[in-house]
This record gives structure tokens, sequence and C-alpha cells, in this order.
């Protein structure tokens, strides 16, 4: 029996979030109109981690209504005081600033919920120490540095029984659920999918190491308390073994995570090559290529993802469903998107003319090379896009879902529970890379 | 004869070289300024499906740009972030510059266009022009030092046909 990852009630989800969202564009308007609104409406919110990253999560909160931003925790002064000036300069007053979460939860009353964007070998103790408060938690994926941190989340979660989202925001990106829903399951136009290639291909002047301005490096006891060794680790801490997965985690689990949610299925096997081709002195690896296995209920698949940090050739990121009768390459940019047919395929008219599909124009046909030897290439697919956009930020929906189910009025997209099943096999990649053996998951591999 | 009639033709000439350098210089200026307050609002039309609005919450893609106030950014988000980074680069002076950028760029911009205190205007641009040189140099955009340098020569030759600068509101400076 083909074991499957454990399936959200669509329906539910839908029912739940549209009317959530419904109530989010009723009351939403401009900030005036929702900061005179009732205190007691508002979820009362922490934001841990004010960096990079919780700087984009806030810009998209600040399009969701409803919400006061209570306090800011960091420890980095720097990072601190900027995310404290953004919020007042949104909500026109002052969140309360922390510099350890501990004592943020010990003082804070109030809180409703937290947003974790630490880096991820804290995600674990983060999210642990904020559920067992009685929060409940979004947290930026990767979930944690080790598969046994997860593990620890998804036990917090479940035992506080508060909520516990995990940011893969794909899976709340309209884009990705109409791609699922109507196009894969529902009109099939894939046919079988037999092959899966995913990629991250980033730049090496985007990877490199970020650098600092002396006069703000945090003391280092506060440092060593936190586990960085010195500031150059603290700032590039995505590069270290022991504080990350490094590119695989964090850039390939967002888009292996649609691999396991589209095929609905987990792998059998990863087999992973990876190098240090040009940053010779990092711990992790700077290009990885994974191939992983799959036995779905329509049959055989293989999933092949490449993330690369060192050049941008090959187009950019993107996940592409590569079927009998057609193939769906879905990115979170438009622009890296596409859907094609294959010429054997049944017409898609009826799906254009309905408005699942917008219809590419033909290519023009190339002429034929001098010279050039008959061969078996087949003919050339029809272009087709997506019929529709998303008009936020990426981050908002998986937002908008997490805080319309803190309010009762939807389902979690990501709980930590499905977003676990989902990681569980990026946990191995490196293992295979680094003993350049095939992987065969067992229960024991990707079970919690 | 011939020399006086030669002597008013490169008048005329230079006349209109100082009169095309300003307008130039100034519409650059202006323009740059102005763009420092654009963005893009995604278009939030609902897309229809078998004659329905989705549920999915798709929208008609593309984007419209518009300008307003709150979207100014005198340094593009993206070099700020590298600006902050660099030692040699004030923590305070950074946002300040950033917020007399675009003003400073449209002041300038109309002042050089309309003829006031044209030789001072350009100077002024052309310091404005060297410190976004320094910044660029201090992040290695060797194109965009460059590129600022054909305009420091543009602001030059202006400044070097000032006897030639007609059709002013402010002759003095």
């Amino acid at each position: 029996m083909t074991p499957s990852l454990t399936p959200l009630n669509r329906r539910d989800f839908l029912s739940k979030t549209a009317a959530g969202i419904g109530a989010g564009l009723v009351l939403g308007a401009p900030r005036t109109a929702h900061a005179a609104s009732d205190a007691a409406d508002k979820i009362h919110v922490a934001l841990v981690g004010a960096g990079k990253q919780g700087r984009v999560l806030f810009e998209a909160m600040s399009n969701i209504p409803g919400l006061h931003f209570q306090a800011i925790c960091d420890i980095w002064d720097y990072n601190r005081q900027g995310g404290i000036a953004k919020v007042r300069a949104f909500q026109g007053h002052t969140p309360k600033g922390y510099s350890d979460i501990d004592e943020m939860l010990a003082t804070e009353k109030g809180l409703d919920a937290v947003i974790i964007s630490t880096p991820d070998f804290w995600h674990s103790p983060h999210t642990v120490k904020c559920l067992e408060a009685g929060l409940n938690v979004y947290c930026e994926k990767m979930m944690s540095d080790t598969i046994d941190g997860a593990r620890a989340m998804v036990h917090a979660m479940e035992k506080s029984g508060k909520l516990c989202q995990i940011g893969h925001q794909r899976r709340s990106n309209p884009r990705y659920r109409y791609v699922l829903d109507q196009l894969i399951n529902g009109s099939k136009i894939c046919g079988q999918i037999v092959n899966v290639n995913g990629q991250w291909n980033r730049a090496v002047n985007s990877s490199q190491d970020i650098g600092f301005n002396p006069k703000l490096t945090i003391k280092q006891d506060i440092l060593t308390k936190y586990g960085f060794r010195d500031m150059q680790q603290f700032m590039n801490w995505r590069t270290y073994r022991d504080l990350s997965g490094g590119p695989i985690s964090d850039l390939g689990a967002h888009q292996i995570d649609i691999f396991n949610w589209f095929l609905g299925v987990p792998p059998k096997s990863v087999f992973a090559s990876g190098g240090h081709d040009f940053f010779k002195n990092r711990e992790h690896f700077d290009n990885v290529m994974a191939i992983f296995d799959y036995d779905t209920p329509q049959g055989g698949v293989r999933a092949f993802y490449q993330v690369l940090t060192t050049t941008s050739a090959g187009g950019g990121y993107y996940e592409s469903f590569m079927g009998t009768q057609g193939n769906i390459r879905i990115s979170e940019q438009t622009a890296y998107t596409s859907i094609y047919r294959e010429d054997s395929a049944p017409s898609w008219d009826s799906l254009v003319s309905r408005g699942l599909l917008k219809k590419q124009p033909a290519p023009p046909k190339p002429e034929p090379a001098p010279g050039a030897i008959a061969s078996y290439e087949s003919a050339a697919a029809e272009a087709f896009e997506l019929p529709g956009d998303l008009s936020k930020p990426p981050h908002q929906p998986h937002l908008e879902n997490f805080f319309a189910a803190v309010r009762g009025q939807a389902t979690l997209t990501c709980d930590a529970r499905h977003a676990f099943e989902s990681e569980a096999p990026i946990y191995w990649v490196n293992p295979s890379a680094l003993s350049r053996q095939p992987i065969e998951f067992t229960a024991q591999h990707l079970t919690v | 004869m011939s020399n006086e009639s030669s002597c008013e033709t490169n008048q005329l000439a230079f006349t209109y070289g100082a009169l095309l350098l300003r307008i130039w210089l100034g519409v650059r200026s202006v323009q740059t300024g102005i763009e420092k307050f654009a963005g893009s609002a995604a278009s939030d039309q609902a897309v229809k499906i078998d004659g329905a609005v989705n549920s999915y919450g798709l929208t008609s893609g593309g984007s419209v740009k518009h300008y307003a106030l709150e979207n100014y950014h005198g340094v593009p988000e993206a070099l700020m972030a590298k600006f902050t980074a660099e030692p040699l680069m004030l923590k305070v002076a950074l946002p300040l510059y950033d917020k007399v950028l675009g003003p400073s760029l449209l002041v300038l911009g109309v002042a050089i266009l309309l003829g006031i205190a044209s030789r001072t205007s350009l100077f002024l641009l052309g310091l404005l022009y060297t410190s976004l040189t320094w910044g660029l140099i201090l992040i290695k955009q060797d194109e965009g030092v460059s590129w600022l340098g054909v305009h420091m020569i543009l602001v030059v030759m202006a400044l070097a046909l000032s006897n030639h600068n007609r059709f002013t509101l402010l002759k003095k400076w």
C-alpha cells in the first residue's frame, strides 16, 4: 500500500478561509479604519527575530487588518531598534523591545501569537517555548536544523493544543492551490506525472557572505550565550552545519515541499551529490543535486532537485511537473511559470474557453537547419499560462491563513505535523551527499 | 565681415549648446527625482472561471505604476542594506541622505531648467553626483561610477558654456 501524506480538508479550508478573508476585506480597508476598531478584536502579536526575513513577514502582515504588534525580540540592537521603528511608524505607538525571549514571555501579558523568524537552529527551542507558554506560533521554515528539533515542535503543538503554522508560504498561495486542485487533480492536464524537476539557481554575487558594520558588532558574551562564535557567524549562520541545513534546506525546502505536497506521498529514497565548488571554506555544500524516488497511485515518479549558489544560469527557481499529456512549471515568480500541452494530448480549448487556462501565442516554427538529419524530435508543445495571479506579497496569504485560524475561521494550510511529513525527507539529503550513498527511507526516517 | 558673421554663428551655436545641456541635465535630474516616488500596485481584479469569480483569490495579472509620497525611497532598498554594511558609511548620515536625495534632485533640476542661479545649481548637482559616485565606489558598482562620470562631464561642459547661458530667470550666481 502506498503511504500518503495527511491530506487537509480542502473544502473546509476554502470555506473557512474565504469567510475569514471576506471578513478581513470588510473590516480591512484603510489603516485608520481598523485602528479605531475594538481593541478586544485585535490579535496581539510578538515578533521574535527582526532581521531580513522578519521584515519581509512584517511587511506582509502590515496589510492584514486586526493585528496589534505588542513586542519585538531580537538579540541585535540594530535589528530590534529598526523593527521597533517600523512598527511604531505603522501602528502609531511603540512596541516593547526585548533581547531575550524568556524575559519577553515572562513579562508580556495578553499575547495571542508569536511570529518566529530567527536562525534555523533556534526555531525549535523558540517554538516549543512559545507553545508551552500557551501562544499560537507562526515559525519560518525550515522547522529546525535537526529532524529531532522538528519532531519536538510537532509534539509541543499537539500537547499544547495551540496552532503552529510553518512558513511554507506556497501552501497558501492561490496560484499553487489552483494548480493542484484544478489543473493537476481536477482537469488532470498533466496526464500521468512521470517526472518532477525543480531548481533554485542563484548567482554567485547573491550568495556572498553578508558583511556588517564593525560599529554595530554584538558583544561577545551575548553572541556566545546565543550560540554564535562571532559576528561573522551571526550574520552568515546559513553557511554553518551546526546552525542550519545549508542551501538544500534554506532554498530547497520550499520546493521539495511542493514535490511532496503535489504528489501526495513521501519519497521512497533519496540519492544526492554536493560539493564545495566555489565557496571552498564554507561548511555546507554550495551546490547540491538530489534525486527522490516516489511510488504514487499513478505509478513511479522520479524528482530531480538542484540548488546552486554559484550561478543563476538556467533560469531562476521553479518546480516542474512533467506528465504524459502536459507540463506545469510553477514558481512564486510569474515570469518562471509556464504550462505546455504535449502535441499528442487532447485539446485544451474547452479549458481555455471556461477560463481555466490562458493560451499563449504560438512561437514561430524554427527553420530546419541545412543538412540537419531527420530525427524523432517531438513537435513543439502549445504554451499556456495560469488565468490569474497573486496580487499580494507572497507571504501574505499564508499569514492570513494563520491569523484566520487563530480567530477560529480557518484550518492551517501547513501545521507542524504536515510540515514535518513534507520536510522529513529533506533532512536526509545532506547525509546522502556526504556519504555518497542513496538512502532508502523507512518509517524511522520519516515519522514523528 | 566674414569673421564677424562666423563669430555670430558660433555665438548662436554656443547658446544652443548651453541650452541643450541645461535641458538635458534638468530633465534628467527632475525625472530621476520624480521616479523616487514611483511604485507599482498589483491589479486586484478577480479572475472569472466558468463565469463565476474564482474562489482561490486569483487576480488578473499585471501591475500598475503609480506615484505617491508614501512610495518615496531616496536610496533603493536593495542598495540601502549594502551601504549599511559599509564601515566607512556614517550610520546617521545614510537616513538623512535617503531623505534629501529625491527633493534635492527635483529642486536642482527645476532650477537648472528655469535658469535660476545656473552656475551654482550646476555646481551643486555636480557635488550630488560626486556623492552618488562615492557610494557606488564603496559597493563596487563600477558601471554606475562610469555612468555618473559621463554626467559629470556634461555638468562641467554646461559650466564652461556659462557665458553663453540665455533664457534664465536669475542670471546671478
